[in-house]
Order: C-alpha cells, then sequence, then structure tokens
C-alpha cells in the first residue's frame, strides 16, 4: 500500500505546478508546447524527444516477460509429462494450477513483498505462476489429442514410451502446446505492466508515474501491444518453421 | 532382392482373459501358421481376432499358454524388440502425420540404428514394391489418398525386413474399388516376399480371397474351424461356419479362382488404320463376334461397333468403351461382379503391363459355376439354387 500512496501522493504534488498529473521537473522544459500543456491526445514532438525514457523499461518489461514465460513453460510442461503419464496426478495439478490463476495480481505481489522484498522475483513469481494454468492445460489437451492410431503403430513397430512421446505424442501435441504458449504471452505481457507495484519496474513505471498525461498513457499502451505482437508473430513463424507438415495439410 | 525368412507362428493353447471380465477374449487358441503362408483371423465383431493377432507381437499380453515365432516363445521376448522384427499393418494406417513419407518408411529402421544409406536405399527399394511414385517420398501422409497411404503402410512394415507381418484389417477403411486392387496388388507383393502374414478381417470374401488357410472364430475367441477356403466352402464343420461363409458358397467359390487360371476365349484383334475388310474376314467364325480394337502394344481402347466397321479403314476412336477390362490377376467373383455392373457380355483381360490376354465372357462363368470342377464336392450341389 505504501507504494501506491506514495505514486499519488507525487501525482498530487505535481498537479500545482504544471498540466494535471505532470511533475514540476518535466513540465519547464515543455511550457512553450500547447501540446503537453493541454494534455493532447498525443503529442508527436514530445514523443520524439522523450522516446529514451521507455526504452529501458520496455527491455525491463521483456526481461520480466521472459523470465516468467520460459520459467512457467518450462515447469508446466515438465508437469504434463509427467501427469501424462501418471494420470492421478492430473486432477489436482489442474487444481493447484487453478487456484494459483484465480488470485489476484496485486494480492499476489503484497502477499510475496514481505517474503522477497521489492525487486524482479515478487512480480516473476506470481507472472509464473500463472503461466502455469494455461499451458499445462493446453499441453495436456495437445496429448490427449494425438491420434490412438498413430500412437499404437509407434508401439506396434516397437518404440518406448519415452520414444513414443518423443518422437510421436510431442511433435503433435505441438500445436496444441504453442496455443498455450501464446495465450500465456499475450497475457503475461499485458499484466506485467503491474510489475511496478512488486518493484520490478517495465512499462508500468512511466505508466503510473504520469496516468493523466495522454501522451505517455498511449505511449506506454502503444509499445505494449507492439511486444505483445511482435513475441507472438515470432512464436507463430517459429511453429510454421518447425512443423512443416502443418502447412503441407492446410494447403 | 533378398528376403529374411519367413517365420513360422504357432498358437499353442494361446488364452487372453482381461482384467474383470467374465469370459475369456481368446480361448485356449491353438492355429499353426507356416512360414511364408497367409493366415486370416476372420469372425463376427467380439471374436476376439484382433485381440489373437495383437498376443503375437505383445501388444496384447498373453494370460495363458503361449505363442511361438519361428520357434520361440513371444514371452521370453523383450515386447520392444520383438514387434521391430514382426511388420504391423492397422487399417487407420497409423502414418504419422508430422512424418514424411519416406520417414514414415524408415520408423522401424530408425529404431534398428541403421545408417542413413542403407535406410534410404531402402526406403527407394519399398517404394518400388509397393508400386509407389518415388516423388511421394517427401510429402506428408495427409497428401496421399486412402489408397496410398495404405501402401505406405505396408511399406513401412516391410521396411525392416520382418519374417512375420501383422496386418489388422488393413483395407477396411479403402473403398471397394481400391480395395479389390490393393488386395490383388497386395497378393502379387506376397508372391514376391513370402511373409508369414496373420491378417483380420470382418470380411468373409476378403479372408477366401486373400488367406492361404483362414481360422474363423465364434464370439469369446473360440475357434470354430481353421482349414483352406476350399475347405471351408466345401466342407464346412458346423452350422456357426456354415452361416459365417453364407449360402452363396457356390459363388462364393469363384473368389478361389483366378481369371488367369481359366481359358478365356480370343476376340478378333484390330489395329489402327488396318482395313475394316480384314477385321471383318477374322469375325466369322470367331468365339468372340466382335473386334477389339488394341494399340501398337497390345492394349485394348476399345470395341468396334458395326458403324466402325462400315467405313473402309479402322478408326482411331471406337465407338464402344473397352470397360470393364480385367486384371488377369484378379479372382473370378470380383471380375464376374465388373462385368455385371457394365451390363456387358465381354471383357478384355489383361496382364500387368495392361497389354490384352483374352477375352472373359458372361458364358465362361456360368459354364464354369456349372462345372465339375464347381460341384465337385455333394456340399455343392445341394447348396445349388434350383433353377
Amino acid at each position: 500500500m505504501t507504494v501506491l500512496a506514495a505514486k499519488s501522493l507525487m501525482v498530487a504534488d505535481a498537479a500545482n505546478k504544471c498540466a494535471p498529473g505532470l511533475p514540476a521537473n518535466f513540465c519547464h522544459h515543455h511550457e512553450t508546447t500547447g501540446c503537453v500543456a493541454g494534455n493532447g491526445l498525443f503529442c508527436f514532438g514530445w514523443a520524439a524527444d522523450n522516446f529514451d525514457r521507455y526504452v529501458g523499461p520496455f527491455f525491463r518489461h521483456f526481461e520480466i516477460v521472459a523470465i516468467s514465460v520460459v520459467a512457467g513453460f518450462v515447469i508446466a510442461l515438465a508437469l504434463a509429462l509427467y501427469s501424462h503419464r501418471h494420470r492421478a496426478l492430473v486432477p489436482p495439478l489442474l487444481g493447484a494450477t487453478g487456484v494459483l490463476y484465480t488470485i489476484p495480481s496485486v494480492a499476489f505481489f503484497f502477499l510475496l513483498l514481505p517474503i522477497t522484498g521489492l525487486g524482479l522475483w515478487t512480480a516473476v513469481i506470481p507472472l509464473t505462476a500463472y503461466t502455469l494454468q494455461i499451458i499445462y492445460r493446453n499441453t495436456l489437451a495437445g496429448l490427449a489429442n494425438v491420434p490412438a492410431d498413430a500412437k499404437d503403430a509407434g508401439r506396434g513397430m516397437g518404440m518406448s514410451e519415452r520414444q513414443l512421446l518423443r518422437r510421436v505424442e510431442l511433435p503433435l501435441a505441438t500445436p496444441e502446446i504453442v496455443a498455450g504458449l501464446r495465450i500465456a504471452i499475450v497475457s503475461t505481457v499485458a499484466i506485467a505492466t503491474l510489475a511496478f507495484l512488486a518493484g520490478a519496474g517495465g512499462l508500468g513505471d512511466p505508466l503510473y508515474a504520469q496516468p493523466t498525461f495522454k501522451t505517455n498513457i498511449i505511449m506506454v499502451g502503444v509499445l505494449t501491444i507492439a511486444m505483445a505482437l511482435i513475441l507472438d508473430l515470432i512464436v507463430v513463424l517459429a511453429q510454421r518453421f518447425a512443423m512443416p507438415w502443418q502447412r503441407a495439410r492446410s494447403r | 532382392m533378398g528376403h529374411a525368412e519367413a517365420l513360422s507362428v504357432a498358437f499353442q493353447k494361446a488364452t487372453k482373459v482381461y482384467p474383470g471380465a467374465d469370459h475369456p477374449a481368446v480361448n485356449e487358441l491353438e492355429v499353426d501358421v507356416p512360414a511364408g503362408e497367409i493366415c486370416v483371423f476372420v469372425g463376427p465383431s467380439g471374436c476376439g481376432k484382433t485381440t489373437a493377432m495383437r498376443m503375437v507381437n505383445r501388444m496384447v499380453d498373453i494370460t495363458e499358454g503361449d505363442i511361438l515365432v519361428g520357434g520361440t516363445s513371444v514371452r521370453e521376448r523383450s515386447p520392444s524388440d520383438l514387434r521391430r522384427e514382426i511388420g504391423y499393418v492397422i487399417q487407420q494406417t497409423g502414418l504419422f502425420p508430422h512424418r514424411t513419407i519416406a520417414q514414415n518408411i524408415a520408423t522401424v529402421p530408425g529404431l534398428l540404428g541403421w545408417d542413413g544409406d542403407r535406410v534410404e536405399a531402402r526406403v527407394r527399394t519399398l517404394l518400388q514394391l509397393v508400386s509407389l511414385d518415388p516423388e511421394l517420398a517427401d510429402r506428408f501422409p495427409a497428401q496421399p489418398s486412402g489408397g496410398q497411404q495404405q501402401r505406405v503402410g505396408v511399406a513401412r512394415a516391410l521396411a525392416a525386413d520382418p519374417g512375420v507381418m501383422l496386418m489388422d484389417e488393413p483395407f477396411g477403411a479403402v473403398d471397394p474399388i481400391n480395395r479389390e486392387r490393393l488386395q490383388n496388388e497386395f497378393l502379387r507383393l506376397q508372391a514376391e516376399v513370402q511373409k508369414t502374414i496373420l491378417f483380420v478381417t470382418h470380411d468373409i470374401d476378403e479372408a477366401i480371397k486373400m488367406g492361404d488357410r483362414d481360422a474363423i472364430l465364434r464370439e469369446g475367441g473360440i475357434l470354430a474351424q481353421y482349414a483352406t477356403p476350399a475347405e471351408l466352402l466345401m466342407a464346412p464343420a458346423d452350422d456357426f461356419v456354415e452361416d459365417f461363409v453364407g449360402a452363396d458358397r457356390a459363388l462364393k467359390r469363384l473368389a478361389l479362382l483366378r481369371v488367369a487360371d481359366i481359358d478365356l476365349w480370343k476376340a478378333p484383334l484390330a489395329f489402327v488404320g488396318q482395313a475394316t475388310a480384314e477385321v471383318r474376314a477374322k469375325l466369322e467364325g470367331a468365339e468372340v463376334p466382335h473386334a477389339l480394337l488394341v494399340d501398337s502394344e497390345r492394349r485394348p481402347l476399345g470395341w468396334l461397333s458395326e458403324t466402325d466397321l462400315q467405313q473402309e479403314l479402322v478408326p482411331a476412336t471406337p465407338d464402344i468403351s473397352p470397360e470393364p477390362v480385367i486384371d488377369r490377376d484378379d479372382v473370378m467373383r470380383d471380375a464376374l461382379s465388373d462385368v455385371l455392373q457394365h451390363e456387358t457380355m465381354y471383357a478384355p483381360v489383361v496382364d500387368a503391363e495392361g497389354r490384352i490376354g483374352g477375352v472373359l465372357s458372361v458364358e465362361i462363368i456360368s459354364e464354369f459355376l456349372g462345372s465339375k470342377e464347381a460341384l465337385s464336392e455333394e456340399h455343392a450341389a445341394v447348396e445349388r439354387p434350383t433353377e
């Protein structure tokens, strides 16, 4: 709560000096430009001059997303592969990842603060936890949808369970696993804008520093969406490259 | 090309009881399949035929009794090693959609750790063996038709040159015309590779056509009769077998005979550009009262009509289509059905290269059905429909 309070104090303080929501040290360079003073919809000049203030948070945001998604993917995949052969574990794991998924992010950060303190890990742990449910569920669905005849043929030709998994089941489950990964990436990019509450930075930092300055809000919004789209595109292209049989089928 | 020795398969009171089931799925099955023969397991659904087949490569574990492959108990073998030595073909093909056709065929050689060159050479040989275009090697199996997919399935099962092949309704999902062709092709292939084949089907006609011996199973996995198709037709062991084989046994016997095995008729042949007078002369007193136009390779192009023969020279496009063209490896039953479907009296019979070998007429078939050969046993005479 202290962090939020500090932010709102800063905002209130800034309101006396120039346009509402802008800090004092921010306005004096730009008082002459009507756009910033009047808080226009999007001030191109200001955006161009101040682009570098978003670069750091952008890459920090990417770092948070990358660590969370990679960690979540590894954990969820391992859990799915293990419970694929030990079916009794599926309901408890679905339940556990489901419970994690329902914890509100802000509450999750504050729950962790006393344990992990302000910083990267306090953000990464909840974000990782949120990806588990999505990726775990999709991986299980993908494995369940592998055609029974392909599995039967694989076993009947003398594949061990491990060979069957690696050569037949995982490749054929990949489209659904990747679908889960894509949802996880996009939602993590969005939720990571709250990571500043955990003291981890990211694009949430500039956003909540000037939450009423429209140009700022749009800059953060555009950068967040761009990151989500770019990461999604990379995954789609990687998938097309790695799974030529899918292209062949849809041709 | 050389082939590995085929192995015999012996079921010795092989029994399977599924956990929790009251009755065995397969009950003390005793069947000896000599090396190099096709044994068809046939019976109504629930008769345990697929279970019996899957016990051979331990896809289903034996509860009691034993199965010897090449004289060795399958229970003493590791399932993986055993399965890599036994070809496996299933109805839905089980092709891996994410692997190319070449990669699919190379599955077992890959598991056995063959080197790349050997695998590649083997794939090429197999594509040729099952009459698949080598161009298909790098395609994915979703692309070719159902018939081609099943050919890939057969090639994949043959890849490591197994001594035994298991085939579970391999042509069940293919349309009837393609099924007939695949069956003929497979029999030709088998004549070359001479594997021991355990073949499962619910279709008695397929069993009669494909099997050197058929094992008829009844509900509860009990063997009703194990005999050659001819024996099954002429001397069914009991009412169950008689019912299962069906009332049309005389007709079914047509499935035991290949077109190549009977004396065909000869039709006068005509070539494009020949004087029609010559052809008309040949027509007099010919067995088949129509002239068949063939190309320079003696492949049938069609029948010449009266109008065709009115012209001075034989035209390039005859009035009457040559269909149905019968493959000399077809069984008589399929040939008869083709002829009847086309509502014609005569059908040209061709060899594997499509060259004319003779003409099949409805009369030949009806003569055969009335002949001593078809009615040599009393049973058959009793079954003969009253006229």
